[in-house]
């Protein structure tokens, strides 16, 4: 690590105490070095330890008490027969499938919202957010609920035994994945569009480019965004346990994320062959980031700066405004209406169970819960655990996106660029066991660390969940910053701070909004992590549903579920309210959908 | 390092550290979990108060029970409620330095292995129990029976068949052909030692493993249905995809007792014999200190205890409170039907270390 002296301060000069003044910047240097220091012990306590004792287990059971061998590869052995590697497998074609496709249709919504003078625009942005707040085993279990024999198109009298064979495997598991992987593929490419403005593609016209060409130079200068999409949509797939869970259990479609959660979630608990699948996640993951980094070396993507005018917004025809409504609304339908329709109508249905028979709609689940302490204190708790996270994730996000987008710092962004993309390729529950044999050690205890089953162990738990994903989103907007905005403010006479909160801040604010927004969300209704880590008599709100859901009472634990999503509806109409409210009109501007 | 790269780093990590400070001190300070749990449970008694029992349960019915402890003994209890294959994760990952004091979940093999590990400290409560309940008690002791369910009750739509099978042999001919689930055993905590005692039953010890595979094999090629839970088999049987399930007891009785009969649905149960036991167990941390041990007998005693069973029949009436009681002089609740009597215990120790490898078996076979 290099200490950069400040500008201004002529480096050659030597002053006449020349010892004093070395002492001085030495002790400086290491002042400096100190928010670096915090941030790497950061990341080391929240990310590195946990998933480095989680993975040691592979290999030496003994060390954590979870076997008699000090070392063996028989987790790994395991990992690759049968089952495991079956859902391995799955889980690579899975992955990759619903990776491209969400980068397309991420792209494609991105395009025609920021680019196209479409009817709805902010409808369909703000149908990006809502799509990140369902969690994807609501979206799979509301297409279950739609397409499971007896279920609602059979009681309309819709044959849907082929619908539902086809559902019912890769193809359902690639589509609910593709749709849960669009907001975060839209977020990456959007950031990115906004930042693009209109003079690449003019320059291309210019000198004598067809639309083609002017396209083709747009997708060049999107690459990071698109690989950086790519990659994490890949990662979350592969590290999805929503529809591992939900749908792709029902379809007896292994994948490798519930044969992971399968080893240790039941009798005999298997951490060995657990861990080995968390090694195969994470080289895949890593796959990921190789071909994100081969497919960008030595380029620079730095286009927004102090000349970055917002481009025009391309005309649509009648025919091409109808087909592009049509295709937003079909993403919407899909991805939203059809999960909606789920958890509402079993939220609604008296003792439900079925959809068959005379089961009534009625309000005495949302009455019941209400009334419920099952409710009103896990949410409360879970909501100010959800704030705290979102906004250390959101600062935290923007450091490490920064330093990933760092020209300066390669090794060390190399390194941190995987361990996010690692991070978010290993499902909460690796997090999960790997914080408890990292902060439950007798080692730890003796060394006066008591966080095991405390409430702050569960916030850096959330917080470890929360940051690979959110840095890989914030990373699009990031990387097109260039230094030159920073610099003139400088020159023009601001501090350090002043000039990074007059030009930096106001081009990332709404991206960091949206991080913010993202994980709280996301922490709100977040469950392995929540299960394991939860202080004892302090369940959070996903414990408390899915124990409802557990105890057979469907009615109860949907109402629940929908009362928390309007919740976190209802923070992200206020936050964004107030961002419209509180911010100068530049900031929103830049970007913004109009 | 740039400069604007430091000057994010600072910013960041500055909001940071204060929003994780904030929020730390907050959600500790507002928890009185949080500033204890961690810490070894005697050095609060050390000040004079009693240390709290950390209780791992699934039941239903725990929340009650525990608050009824507390008001009987004065001994406060922190309860961590989930299901069965959280909570023995939790123990696993634990297993160098405990946390819990007491574990309390249905079903006997875990409790064997735990006390092969040496995790368990022996107690033989005082309360007498009935001889269901003393087939029940391992040889040393190691952990206490203090209620029962079977595994499996037949649950079938009597608004869809007239017919119940009289044995197991009758689900493999053509009239159930395609109508029959089953819970999943890799992720449905009770259905293992329904296997185990199907293949007990079968073999016995010697030749069971092969004669249950055997028998699993014929009822797959007889169309067998395989869903992850108890509550999955039971919305497949509402939803009219089966006509039969085979779920845990108290799953069955609540369901009975619960949904809605109408033309098309009328739940009703029947037992097929053998029915394999399943005990609510409890088992004390051996790595306790001494106080939270002592205090973990006495909630023993208590679940025992007239109190005890009374909260335990009262917490969750269509759940998990539908279960037999092993006390002398305490009945089970009216949505229960008599105890079956074709009934067989299965001994944990043997059947335990197996259930991986037959669980291998139906992943790749069965289901």
């Amino acid at each position: 690590m290099t200490t950069v002296l400040p500008a201004a301060q002529p480096v050659s000069a030597q002053p006449p105490d020349g010892g004093a003044l070395n002492r001085a910047r030495l002790s400086l240097s290491r002042f400096r070095s100190g928010p670096w220091l915090l941030f790497w012990l950061l990341i080391v306590a929240i990310l590195v330890l946990p998933i480095a004792l989680f993975l040691l287990v592979a290999f030496s059971p003994r060390l954590l008490g979870q076997g008699a061998a000090w070392f063996t590869l028989q987790g790994f052995r395991d990992a690759f027969t049968g089952t495991l590697l079956r859902g391995t497998l799955n889980s690579l074609v899975v992955g990759v499938a619903s990776a491209v496709v969400a980068t397309a249709v991420g792209a494609g919504v991105a395009w025609c919202v920021l680019r196209t003078d479409v009817v709805g625009r902010r409808l369909w942005a703000g149908s990006m957010f809502a799509l990140l707040l369902a969690p994807s085993y609501l979206i799979a279990l509301g297409w279950e609920r739609l397409l499971e024999p007896a279920g609602v198109l059979e009681l309309l009298g819709i044959p849907a035994t082929g619908l539902r064979q086809a559902f019912y495997g890769p193809l359902g598991v690639v589509i609910v994945l593709s749709v849960k992987g669009v907001p975060f593929a839209f977020l990456a490419l959007s950031g990115a569009l906004r930042g693009l403005g209109e003079e690449f593609e003019a320059a291309a016209r210019v000198h004598g480019g067809g639309p083609s060409a002017a396209a083709r130079v747009v997708l060049a200068l999107l690459a990071p965004a698109c690989w950086s999409a790519f990659a994490i949509v890949f990662a979350e797939s592969v590290s999805d346990f929503g529809v591992a869970a939900t749908l792709a259990n029902d379809a007896h479609f292994p994948v490798a994320t519930f044969t992971l959660y399968n080893a240790i979630d039941n009798f005999p608990v298997q951490f060995p062959v657990a861990a080995a699948v968390g090694w195969i996640l994470m080289a895949l993951a890593g796959l990921a980031l190789l071909a994100q980094t081969r497919a960008l070396r030595g380029r620079s993507y730095r286009v927004l700066g102090g000349r970055s005018r917002p481009a025009r917004r391309l005309r649509l025809s009648r025919t091409a405004h109808l087909l592009t409504v049509g295709c937003l609304l079909g993403l919407v339908v899909v991805g939203l209406g059809i999960p909606s329709f789920g958890a509402v109508s079993a939220s609604l249905i008296d003792g439900l169970g079925s959809l068959v028979g005379s089961h009534r709609l009625t309000l005495t689940n949302y009455s019941r819960v209400l009334h419920s302490p099952a409710l009103r204190a896990p949410l409360q708790f879970s909501a100010e655990l959800a704030v705290v996270t979102a906004t250390v994730t959101a600062a935290l996000g923007l450091v490490a996106a920064r330093l990933l987008s760092s020209r300066g710092t390669r090794i060390t962004g190399r390194v941190l660029d995987l361990l996010l993309l690692t991070a978010v390729a290993l499902p909460g529950i690796v997090f999960a066991a790997g914080y408890i044999f990292t902060y439950n050690l007798p080692l730890t205890n003796r060394l006066g660390v008591h966080l095991y089953g405390t409430s702050t162990l569960l916030l850096l738990g959330y917080l470890a969940t929360a940051l690979p994903a959110t840095s890989r989103v914030l990373l699009g907007s990031v990387s097109q910053v260039q230094e030159s905005l920073r610099e003139a403010g400088r020159v023009h006479g601001s501090g350090a701070f002043a000039s990074w909160l007059r030009t930096v801040l106001p081009l990332l604010a709404r991206p960091l909004v949206a991080a913010w927004v993202l994980t709280f969300a996301g922490t709100l209704l977040e469950l392995p992590v929540s299960q394991l880590l939860y202080p004892p008599g302090r369940a959070p709100v996903s414990v408390g549903i899915t124990k409802a859901l557990a105890n057979y009472d469907y009615g109860g634990g949907t109402a629940m579920e929908v009362l928390a999503i309007l919740f976190a509806l209802l923070v992200v109409a206020i936050v964004w309210v107030l961002f419209r409210l509180l911010t100068p009109a530049g900031w929103r501007r830049i970007g913004g959908t109009r | 390092m740039s400069k604007s790269l430091r000057l994010a780093l600072c910013v960041g990590t500055a909001v940071s550290v204060a929003a994780l400070v904030a929020g730390c001190s907050s959600s500790s300070g507002g928890s009185p979990a949080s500033s204890s749990a961690g810490a070894a449970p005697s050095s609060s008694a050390a000040a004079g108060s009693p240390a709290p029992l950390i209780v791992y349960s699934a039941q239903g019915y725990d929340a009650p029970v525990t608050k009824a402890f507390t008001q009987a003994t004065g001994i406060p209890v922190k309860l961590v409620d989930d299901s069965t294959g959280p909570l023995l994760t939790k123990v696993a990952a634990e297993k160098n330095n405990p946390q819990w004091g007491l574990l309390w979940v249905d079903g006997d093999t875990a409790f064997a292995a735990l006390d092969k590990q040496g995790q368990l400290l022996p107690y033989t409560p005082k309360a007498a129990l009935t001889s269901v309940g003393q087939a029940l008690v391992p040889t040393d002791h190691s952990y206490v029976p203090v209620s029962t369910t079977v595994m499996a009750a037949l649950i079938y739509n009597s608004a869809r068949t007239n017919s119940v099978p009289a044995s197991y042999q009758d689900l493999l001919s053509s009239q159930y052909s395609g109508k029959v689930g089953m819970n999943d055993p890799s992720q449905s905590g009770p259905t293992y030692p329904f296997i185990a005692g199907l293949m007990n039953q079968l073999g016995g010890q010697s030749g069971g493993v092969a004669a249950g595979e055997d028998y699993l094999k014929k009822l797959k090629a007889n169309g067998l249905h395989v869903f992850p839970t108890n509550g999955d088999t039971l919305h497949a049987l509402e939803t009219g995809q089966i006509t039969y399930g085979l779920i845990q007891s108290s799953a069955a009785a609540g369901e009975v007792a619960k949904a809605p009969k109408n033309a098309s649905f009328n739940a009703k149960a029947a037992y097929l014999p053998q029915s394999t036991l399943l005990p609510a167990v409890i088992g004390i941390d051996k790595a306790a200190p001494p106080p939270v041990r002592a205090e973990a007998k006495k909630f023993v005693e208590f679940v025992l205890s007239p109190a005890g069973q009374d909260a335990m029949l009262k917490g969750d009436p269509k759940g998990d409170s539908l279960f037999w009681p092993v006390v002398p002089g305490v009945n089970a609740l009216s949505d229960l039907p008599s105890f079956p009597s074709a009934y067989q215990k299965i001994d944990p120790y043997f059947w335990g270390p197996l259930e991986n490898q037959v669980n291998t078996f139906f992943d790749s076979t069965i289901k």
